[in-house]
């Protein structure tokens, strides 16, 4: 039992610990990501329409 | 009511500026690509943040804290799976590529490529009769989980579900994917901010020398070990296994951030760092469960052998146990800051669940059968007011369906039975699709209506378990997909693919 509980809170860690820190990083740079998303679908609607 | 003044203005503010910033995605709408993929122009950060978004909800948390209330440490098992299959799938392309250079909006669309436009209606069909049937379930769950969270009436749970509906279903039917993806990122951050809170509040509360005490008094070696714990097993464990496989590459919500990236190589590295997040995703909320049952598992065992919660001396559902822990153990504040977190992850799921349904309605059953009845192409904007309309449809109904259906078991594995209607034929279709140059699409038939019966019957109507519904669905699926490609093999020619 004490191997699995071992197991499971090295588990835990590792997954809370890539959670958090994708959080982080998605954060950090997903700005700048939202902006050229909207540039370049604001530069296709106004393509559409001419 | 749980909620101090502050709570509650935490919660209006996060509400008031989600709906205005989903309404501005409403400008940059030109046509259905747009509408639906978001004019495939995800970049890596914006595409994890809404395919994490989109599969993390309130339902989410609910279904994995019970789980783990029920099965202890050894439910991990299940996340684990659904995480390192999602990396595995990221890692290898395995279909997600060539979903991606096929330039698709919707899965079925993928049958009229490589079958027949009749296949890829009936698969339509079967996408949103599953899809709908599972997320109807959400709004109930997720009313229960505010309701108890903040201390509101139970009485007013209708009134909850109604607005919680409406306001994602004002912004998904205004902007489509692309307010869905604006909101998502935002809905994002502030969910996995309350996830990484809620998890340090429980297990401080808890203690984990106490979590572990406790799993190890309750369900011994069985709370540990899935091999050996009655809810889990090997059986269960190989289904979990195939399920991932056909939900992180079928799955339409899923496809649809796939179909949405900038490119094939994007997608993959998009859906591999999602991976991990999904290991989180499943782990801490069973972790919470956990916590919950180590506070308040007190009560007499149930019928499946765990204590019942006794919460303020009033017994509960273990579905319930998790938010009444919140209830207890989050001060004012941090108690609004996550409501206000849950309501993300809910309106971010339920927004692209709705988007992912309708367009399957109107993409993949409207369009292909005016065609068939020998009607016109349908303009751009005409296609975005057939989705919008089907957008209407499918809150309807999942509204009607979450006031009146009473859940048969855990909510987590009636998700995984009604998903796997057609998920069983449309993974194994797909599969043999990209890899086998013998499918047929009378292979495809067969696999798409021997998977759903294969789904519905032992499930509904016989009762049998998740596990044997699991591959009894799955196996008749590939069942069909070989014998109907052996009787008839494919010609040599494929459909070409149309847009509608």
């Amino acid at each position: 039992m004490r191997y699995w509980e071992l197991f499971w809170m090295f588990s835990i860690l590792v997954a809370g610990g890539a959670f958090a820190f994708i959080t982080v990083v998605v954060t950090i740079k997903g700005g700048k990501d939202m902006r050229e998303m909207i540039a370049r679908l604001r530069d296709q609607k106004r393509e559409n329409l001419e | 009511v749980n909620f101090s003044p502050i709570d509650w203005i935490i919660v209006a503010g996060y509400l008031i500026s989600s709906l205005a910033i989903g309404i501005i995605g409403r400008r940059y709408i030109a046509n259905v690509s747009h509408y639906l993929v978001a004019g495939r122009e995800l970049g890596l950060y914006v595409g994890i943040a809404t395919l994490a978004a989109t599969e993390i909800g309130t339902i989410t948390f609910m279904y994995y804290a019970e789980f783990g209330y029920k099965a202890g440490f050894a439910a991990f098992a299940a996340a684990a799976i659904s995480g390192l299959v999602m990396i595995v799938v990221g890692r290898t392309g395995l279909v997600i590529s060539r979903f991606r250079e096929l330039k698709l909006m919707t899965v079925p669309e993928y049958f009229e490529v490589k079958y027949s436009r009749g296949l890829r209606i009936l698969t339509g069909f079967l996408v949103a009769l599953g899809g709908i049937l599972n997320m109807g379930v959400f709004l109930r769950v997720e009313g229960q989980f505010l309701t108890i969270v903040s201390g509101i009436d139970t009485r007013h749970l209708v009134a909850v579900m109604t607005v919680i509906l409406l306001l994602e279903l004002i912004y998904t039917v205004l902007g489509g994917m692309v307010s869905v993806v604006i909101t998502d990122f935002i809905q994002y951050v502030l969910l996995s901010v309350a996830t990484i809170l809620v998890t340090i509040y429980a297990v401080g509360h808890a203690g984990w020398g106490n979590i572990v005490d406790k799993i190890s008094s309750t369900m011994g070696m069985e709370g540990f070990d899935p091999l050996i714990n009655p809810r889990l097993g090997l059986t269960f464990l190989v289904w979990q296994v195939l399920l991932w496989f056909a939900i992180h590459t079928c799955w339409q919500t899923t496809a649809m951030r796939v179909f949405s990236t900038k490119s094939p190589e994007l997608s993959r590295k998009v859906m591999t760092w999602t991976g991990f997040i999904f290991l989180g995703r499943g782990m801490m909320p069973m972790l919470w469960g956990i916590a919950a049952l180590t506070l308040y598992g007190v009560g007499t065992s149930g019928s499946d052998g765990v204590p019942v919660p006794v919460v303020n001396g009033r017994s509960l559902q273990p579905l319930e146990a998790m938010p009444a822990m919140l209830a207890e153990i989050l001060g004012p504040g941090i108690r609004g800051l996550v409501v206000a977190g849950m309501l993300a992850a809910t309106m971010s799921v339920n927004s692209s669940y709705l988007l992912g349904w309708s367009a399957v309605i109107s993409q993949d059953i409207i369009l292909p059968i005016r065609r068939v009845l020998g009607k016109g192409m349908l303009s751009s904007r005409s296609q975005i007011l057939v989705n919008r309309l089907a957008n209407l449809f499918v809150s309807l109904f999942v509204m009607f369906w979450g006031l009146y259906y009473q859940l048969p078991g855990a909510v987590y594995l009636y998700l995984n039975i009604t998903g796997t209607i057609f998920l069983a034929g449309a993974f194994v279709c797909v599969v043999g699709g990209v890899y086998w140059r013998r499918t047929s699409t009378l292979g495809g038939y067969l696999a798409m209506l021997l998977g759903a019966a294969g789904a519905i019957i032992p499930y509904f109507f016989l009762h049998w378990g998740e596990n044997i519904t699991g591959f009894s669905a799955f196996g008749l699926a590939a069942f069909g997909l070989v014998v109907g490609s052996w009787l008839r093999p494919a010609r040599p020619a494929a459909v070409s693919p149309e847009t509608y």
